[in-house]
């Protein structure tokens, strides 16, 4: 065995349609020893893992996206494409292809072993799912599929672990590059794809075999291939224009007949090599759909199967989101009680830990949600769930995918977004990332709760109470602006063709442990990765708001009171100046200067400059905002301040005037803007890194601080003029 | 893109007009290439036969049953895939 610190040499790709099994041969060859990152520039994950093979040497494992067809419809396919033929230079090329079939669906699964095969790189065909193509009768003849193919052919289970001794011993042996070659062009096409490849630039990783498939993507490029489109010349191009308008005249279907024609060598090839077709009605498939997708039972479970899951998202994270608190508290406290009061405690306490509690704290909601989630997606029910909700979700322009991101947004926009990926189209995809922070989440809850104990008085209006009533508003008003700002979205920014909405409803399986395992855990380390870096700093540079400048005059004195009092053992008095200073200190900082910097902004909101600063310190979290309130009306920290918070709120006056500082106006005003305003730095940061730019997370914060601004405006000013302030 | 109109047959009917439990055999395919080369990668090629199974609960998508796979489609896009009846 060689040593594990050895890096593997050799690099094998799996690759197969979507439902294949594709990921579960991966996770039967790789274990644990698997990981997950990114292929740069897109949101396209890369998971690679090592294998060990029978004489005990280790190669690199690629599991490669989903796909259909080698001609991309998606950015995954393109993935797939452009590792196959070289195109990606920070991939290099696969020595060995695996390509993963499944043996219950062999014509439609063929297409892209076909396309992959005339590609010319060594290749392995496993037929997967040899146990329940048995099971429903179908026999292959893996030898004369194997003749036909011209590539070796291996029969597998990969759930059950049948036939992967085999496979393991063919990865290594020495294949040669595949020379077959099924795809027949009318005449005119060829001669254009030949004329074509004599204009390509030589790749270095690209096979020979592989230049007229690179060729036939430049033909078929609509304009919104980038990849393909960036690695031929401007020549090249003119070259391409000349020839799709000849073809036009000469061949009208020529973007199309191959297709044909390939699905008509593909019919040759399985009438020799299926033996038994089977019967392949599944009934059990037909029994399950009849209920899950019933006119009145399919929505109604689905209904409730959500609820489930936003409930426990909701409910069951909460106590472990206490612990994780009570941790970070006291590991505070025990850091607080080691260093010596100064400013590196205050960093590391208040900065660093607070913002590595901040960060922790979402990852019981992104386990639970994704626990539930690739459970449902592993089972089948998700494509049932997207058959459902198509057709209402489709009416503000989004597809029956991003139902479940946006439920799952009212416990926490983080999971929300990391959950669309499932969303194949670009353009849904950041609809639905763009609007999830719309609804109302976990961390907004303490602000409404705060906002409505001090100026909502308890009275029953029919068979609801006025606060309950206004919470209830704050929801609604989050997902009405969803649905404007989507619809808005979908005409304008992220307009484009219609995607084409053509979903596969694969067949009921039992989800396996291991595989929910592992997305859990690659969910929970990529957020802590890359959203969790980002989190952290934006902690640090909040606290720095917070707390710098110090030591003005008036800290300085305050100080010394607090020494005297102390000395002559006044302890109540110590502690009320104690929090008098802090108060002092917040209000001098940064953060309580900008505070008043953006007073003339927020005044016609109703909000003075002590809400500006919560506005300012909240983008750490939402709820800091209630703890900051308290720290600038001298009640200390929240835990201490909290229960007295509404009412201090309630009755503030201003010093000057005499007159209320904050009526029920301001405190509506003030939750309208809380319901809109993208305040929250993870929620930034995660979105940052789903789309993989700055550009979407700026735009979000624009839009929605600026949505917020104007609705509260619009609240505070109106309800001024009906007489309510 | 319409792939030769003499093809059409008064016999054909576009595929959401198929109720569920229909059966019929692929004819040909109209719209924008791109799309319609999608569709029949899937296995929609002409001369296939489908099976219409069912409607989503609120009318529209619909399943389809082609070489044994499930598909689900929107009816404004079944309409450009013409069909004959067996």
């Amino acid at each position: 065995m060689s040593a594990p610190s050895e890096s593997p040499s050799r690099r094998i790709a799996i690759l197969g349609n979507p439902n294949a099994g594709k990921s579960t041969l991966f996770n039967r060859l790789t274990g644990l020893r698997q990981k997950v990152a990114n292929y740069p520039g897109v949101t396209v994950e890369k998971k690679t893992g090592v294998c060990e093979l029978p004489s005990g040497s280790r190669v690199e494992l690629l599991d490669l996206p989903g796909s259909y067809s080698l001609r991309p419809g998606s950015p995954d396919e393109v993935i797939v494409r452009d590792v196959l033929l070289g195109l990606k230079p920070d991939t290099p090329p696969p020595d060995l292809v695996v390509i993963v079939v499944d043996a219950t669906h062999l014509d439609r699964n063929l297409y892209l072993a076909l396309q992959v095969i005339e590609v010319g790189r060594p290749v392995l065909l496993a037929l997967n799912m040899m146990d329940a193509a048995a099971a429903l009768g179908i026999r292959i003849d893996e030898r004369a599929l194997e003749t036909q193919l011209g590539v070796p052919v291996v029969g597998i289970s990969a759930a059950r672990g049948d036939g992967i001794g085999n496979l393991r011993r063919l990865m290594e042996r020495e294949i040669e590059p595949s020379n077959a070659h099924f795809r027949k062009l009318p005449p005119h096409l060829e001669k254009a794809v030949h004329k074509l490849e004599g204009h390509l630039p030589r790749h270095p990783g690209l096979p020979e075999r592989g230049r007229d498939d690179f060729a036939m993507a430049l033909l078929l490029d609509d304009g919104e291939d980038d990849v393909l489109a960036r690695s031929a010349s401007p020549e090249t191009h003119d070259t391409v224009r000349e020839l799709r308008r000849e073809l036009a005249r000469t061949v009208p279907d020529w973007q199309t007949r191959d297709v044909q024609g390939r699905y008509g060598t593909i019919d040759g090839i399985v009438a020799r090599a299926l033996l038994a077709p089977g019967d392949r009605r599944d009934i059990v498939r037909d029994r399950i759909d009849r209920v899950l997708t019933h006119r009145v039972l399919g929505p109604a479970i689905f209904i409730l199967l959500m609820g489930a899951i936003f409930q426990s998202v909701f409910a069951w994270a909460r106590p472990v989101m206490d612990v994780i608190a009570v941790g970070v508290s006291s590991f505070s406290q025990l850091v607080a009680g080691v260093l010596p009061e100064g400013p590196l405690r205050s960093l590391l306490v208040d900065g660093v830990i607070a913002g590595v509690g901040a960060t922790i704290s979402f990852l019981p909601q992104i386990a639970i949600l994704f626990f539930f989630l690739s459970a449902l997606e592993d089972t089948g029910y998700m494509a049932r769930a997207a058959f459902i909700m198509d057709r209402m979700m489709g009416g503000i322009g989004l597809s029956g995918r991003a139902f479940v991101p946006l439920l799952s947004s009212f416990a926490c926009a983080i999971p929300g977004i990391m959950a669309t990926r499932t969303i194949d189209n670009r353009r849904d995809r950041l609809t639905t990332i763009m609007v999830a922070p719309f609804m109302s989440c976990s961390a907004r809850l303490p602000v409404y709760a705060l906002l409505i104990g001090a100026f909502v008085p308890n009275r029953w209006i029919g068979f609801i109470t006025l606060p309950g009533l206004t919470l209830f508003s704050m929801y609604i008003l989050g997902i009405l602006a969803a649905v404007v700002v989507a619809f808005v979205l979908k005409r304008t920014a992220l307009k484009g063709g219609k995607p084409l909405y053509l979903m596969e409803l694969p067949p009921y399986r039992i989800p396996s442990w291991h595989s929910i395992f592992l997305t859990v855990r690659d969910r929970c380390l990529l957020f802590l990765q890359k959203a969790g870096t980002v989190i952290l700093a934006v902690s640090v540079v909040l606290w720095f708001l917070a707390s710098y400048p110090r030591g003005g005059p008036q800290e300085v004195e305050m100080r010394a009171s607090i020494a005297r009092a102390q000395k002559a053992g006044n302890a109540a008095q110590a502690e009320t100046l104690q929090k008098q200073l802090a108060g002092v200190a917040l209000s001098h900082s940064f953060a309580g200067q900008a505070g008043r910097l953006i007073e003339p902004a927020i005044a016609p909101l109703g909000f003075d400059w002590r809400i500006g600063i919560a506005l300012i310190t909240s983008f750490a979290a939402r709820e800091v905002m209630v703890s900051t309130m308290a720290t600038v009306f001298n009640l200390g920290d929240a835990h201490q301040g909290f229960h007295s918070l509404p009412e201090t709120l309630r009755t503030a006056r201003d010093p000057a005037t005499g007159a209320l500082c904050y009526t029920p106006l301001t405190g509506i005003s003030l939750m309208v803007f809380f319901v809109l305003a993208c305040q929250c730095m993870s929620t930034v940061a995660v979105v940052r890194r789903e789309t993989n730019s700055w550009r979407w997370p700026i735009f979000m914060v624009l839009m929605m601080n600026a949505l917020a601004w104007v609705t509260s405006l619009a609240v505070f000013q109106g309800g001024r003029m009906l007489g309510l302030g | 893109m319409t792939r030769d109109p003499k093809a059409s047959h008064s016999a054909d009917l576009p595929l959401d007009r198929i109720a569920p439990g229909g059966i019929s055999v692929i004819r040909q395919l109209n719209g924008a290439p791109s799309i319609v080369r999608r569709i029949m990668e899937l296995g929609l090629v002409p001369g296939t036969r489908v099976e219409v199974i069912r409607l989503a609960p609120l009318g529209d998508p619909v399943e389809l049953r082609v070489r044994d796979v499930h598909l689900s489609i929107r009816r404004s896009e079944a309409a450009h895939i013409l069909v004959r009846p067996v």
